[in-house]
């Protein structure tokens, strides 16, 4: 069980550090998978320099958690996650975006995952 | 700030003034003027060069005006487009050859960009600092980068695809080495009506462009680059039932049928001979289910010239409606010869894999309608060029000499055949001079700008000269180490290998538009004055060369291959180099 995580959660922080790096050096090509379109001038600035630290910290966070086994680790990767599930819900709410459902259930999924790994794969505090 | 303004504003004041200076020296009001531009349409694909296909509208038109019968373009799209646009020679424009087709090594170089350079400005920016409206609705393929876009090379109203081709029926791209197919309008990234069919729509954006500026006086320039018949070869089920029995035949007596219509219609002199391209198959070796099969590809190519047309026929009818039909100038052309890339067989196992991982569908029954991807293959191509020999992307005659009707300019000549030697570059001091703008003269736009090299054919058209060059002028032109020189009457021609064996041949392109006799051995010295000449066009025009085993379809593969992959091998290296260095610095930090 802990192997099977310890794997999975692996598979995502490879894929979070990708998008990280799909952000800022290929934001074209990634840039329509999430809705968007790219802007120019600033605009273009922070969604590249934002999503992008966004996912490299996401995935190196839960790189850094599984490669050392420290509960600290865990838990900036699934802030992360689950605050962007909570901004898209408000979001849905209070400012007329689609409800993001699939991409909602995944980060509530991951995030959860991340903090079942905090509790079952975590050897240090 | 305000230098930068001025720096901005001065150049525009001053080419406002010297257009309208230019304008006021012209008789009577601006024309309008509205540049057609068919895409890969061969010499007698049109009813007035000898067509089958019925093309009543550019029928009328060539009655109204004149044809050429010796204009030549490039022998590939966007170098013409950027001939055809600037007046000035593709590779000093940036474009010597398309960039899906250019080496990484080529790309080095300034000119070899494959995309419009700022070194050249184009006819519809002197006509829009002039006081013209500009509108484009159709293929631009010249750049797609922000400061590359029509918007931002003198358009003001732009419906534009940025690529090759592309499906005509919805947005979709028709080669795997685009993600999608990239329209832009005014600038910005666009979407495709449910209802979209490439004639059609560009057709309508055109009126809509056209009516939105009248009533304020000024005049219009509208360039229309359609999609017809560039590959995927679509048309509307209607207009291909037309055609259904008409190249049952097949291609050897359709090119023979063209060539007949032509001499009968003057376009090519009594008697010119022909050959017989070897890439041109036994029509009587097929089976009759393939030649059902050639028939109805050949249908849907007819359909969709027909189609074209027909839309045309609908911007001149508003035009008339309207009043300003008399007032407005036309040419049509073609960017180059018939495209011969579609393959012999589509069914074969490459063309089948290549056109199921688009998503394409090839059934007889729905061929050439949404969702079915077609071409004609190198046979029928080869008609739709007759009587030249070759086809687009080779620098025979059939590439590079194509259809040309100006019409509606003030004082021309109507329903005459113009046999003088003319070129892509031509058309842009033409259209300048028939709107009273004077061409660039050292710098436009706050920057220093090429002059046009082509010829003003205004007395051409009037009949006050029989020629637009002298007999010592001449004209090179280079593709993927294909080289061409024109002179006079004469073409020396050299195609590399694989299309040929890298060494010159000599035509009388007058007396022999098919390129039928070699002329090499009995005016050597001819010949020797011409290589010498095209050698310093070459230099004199930053010629880069192509390296050894090039081949156009070896470079399309791999740039194809290259756009396909960079990016998730880059993504794949880079993200497990972060890992690394990750796993290095946590290693480092548990250790210390």
């Amino acid at each position: 069980m802990k192997k099977l995580l310890t794997g999975v959660l692996g598979l995502f922080a490879v894929l979070f550090v990708s998008y990280g790096v799909r952000w800022m050096i290929f934001p074209g090509g990634i840039a329509p998978e999430f809705g968007l379109q790219l802007g120019d001038g600033l605009g273009l600035s922070s969604l590249l320099g934002d999503l992008g630290a966004f996912f490299l910290t996401l995935g190196l966070c839960l790189a850094s958690a599984l490669l050392t086994g420290r509960r600290l680790w865990f838990y900036p990767p699934a802030m992360l996650l689950l605050f962007a599930a909570l901004g898209r819900t408000l979001a849905w709410l209070l400012h007329g975006a689609a409800f993001a459902v699939p991409m909602i259930a995944v980060e509530l999924l991951v995030g959860g995952l991340i903090l079942l790994g905090a509790r079952t794969l975590a050897e240090r505090d | 700030m305000l230098r930068g303004w001025l720096s901005r504003f001065l150049p525009l004041a001053g080419a406002l003034f010297l257009g309208a200076a230019a304008a006021v020296a012209a008789e009577g009001p601006r024309p309008n003027i509205v540049f057609i531009l068919a895409d890969d349409v061969g010499f007698t694909d049109i009813e007035p060069y000898g067509s089958e296909i019925h093309t009543p509208t550019l029928s009328a038109l060539a009655e109204e005006g004149l044809r050429f019968s010796n204009f030549h373009t490039a022998a590939n799209c966007a170098p013409s487009r950027a001939m055809l646009l600037t007046g000035v020679n593709n590779h000093l424009a940036g474009v010597p050859n398309i960039p899906e087709l250019l080496t990484p090594v080529q790309r080095q170089a300034e000119n070899y960009q494959g995309v419009l350079s700022h070194r050249v400005v184009t006819v519809a920016s002197l006509l829009e600092a002039s006081g013209y409206h500009t509108y484009l609705a159709g293929k631009w393929h010249l750049g797609s980068a922000p400061d590359q876009l029509p918007s931002a090379r003198g358009f003001e109203r732009t419906f534009a695809l940025m690529d090759s081709g592309a499906d005509n029926w919805e947005q979709r791209p028709y080669l795997a080495i685009y993600d999608e197919a990239n329209w832009f309008a005014d600038g910005e990234r666009t979407t495709l009506p449910e209802d979209f069919y490439s004639s059609e729509f560009l057709v309508d954006k055109t009126l809509e462009f056209i009516e939105e500026g009248l009533g304020d006086g000024r005049p219009f320039f509208a360039y229309l680059p359609f999609q017809a018949v560039h590959l995927p070869v679509q048309a509307p089920r209607e207009y291909t039932e037309r055609y259904l029995g008409t190249y049952d035949a097949g291609w050897d007596a359709l090119r023979e049928a063209r060539r007949a219509r032509a001499q009968a219609r003057g376009v090519i002199p009594p008697e010119a001979p022909m050959v017989r391209m070897e890439s041109t198959a036994d029509w009587d070796s097929l089976d009759a289910e393939r030649q059902r099969f050639e028939a109805k590809r050949m249908a849907v190519y007819a359909g969709m010239l027909e189609a074209m047309d027909f839309h045309l026929g609908r911007l001149v009818a508003f035009l008339k409606a309207r009043g300003l039909f008399e007032n407005t100038i036309f040419v049509f052309t073609s960017d180059n010869g018939p495209e011969m890339r579609g393959p012999a067989n589509p069914h074969g196992v490459i063309a089948s894999r290549m056109a199921t991982d688009l998503g394409y569908d090839q059934s007889y029954e729905r061929l050439g309608e949404r969702g079915s991807y077609n071409s004609i293959s190198p046979s029928f191509a080869s008609a739709a060029a007759s009587p030249f020999a070759y086809y687009k992307f080779h620098v025979g005659e059939g590439g590079m000499r194509v259809p040309l009707i100006i019409a509606n300019v003030a004082g021309q000549e109507r329903g005459a055949v113009v046999d003088a030697f003319t070129w892509a570059t031509d058309i842009a001091p033409t259209l300048l001079a028939a709107a009273g703008v004077s061409p660039p003269e050292g710098r436009f736009g706050g920057r220093p700008v090429l002059p046009m090299s082509g010829k003003n054919l205004i007395s051409v058209l009037r009949g006050e000269a029989s020629a637009a060059y002298g007999p010592e002028e001449s004209i090179g032109y280079e593709l993927t180490g294909h080289g061409v020189l024109f002179q006079g009457a004469y073409k020396a021609r050299r195609h590399a290998p694989p299309a040929g064996d890298g060494s010159w041949a000599l035509y009388n392109i007058v007396q022999d538009p098919g390129e039928t006799e070699d002329l090499s051995a009995k005016e050597p010295e001819r010949l020797a004055r011409m290589v010498a000449a095209y050698e310093a066009f070459e230099v004199s025009h930053g010629v880069q060369p192509i390296p050894p085993g090039y081949s156009q379809i070896g470079q399309l593969a791999s740039n194809m291959f290259v756009a396909r992959l960079r990016e998730p091998l880059l993504t794949v290296l880079l993200t497990a180099l972060v890992l690394l260095a990750a796993a290095g610095w946590l290693r480092r930090g548990r250790s210390s």
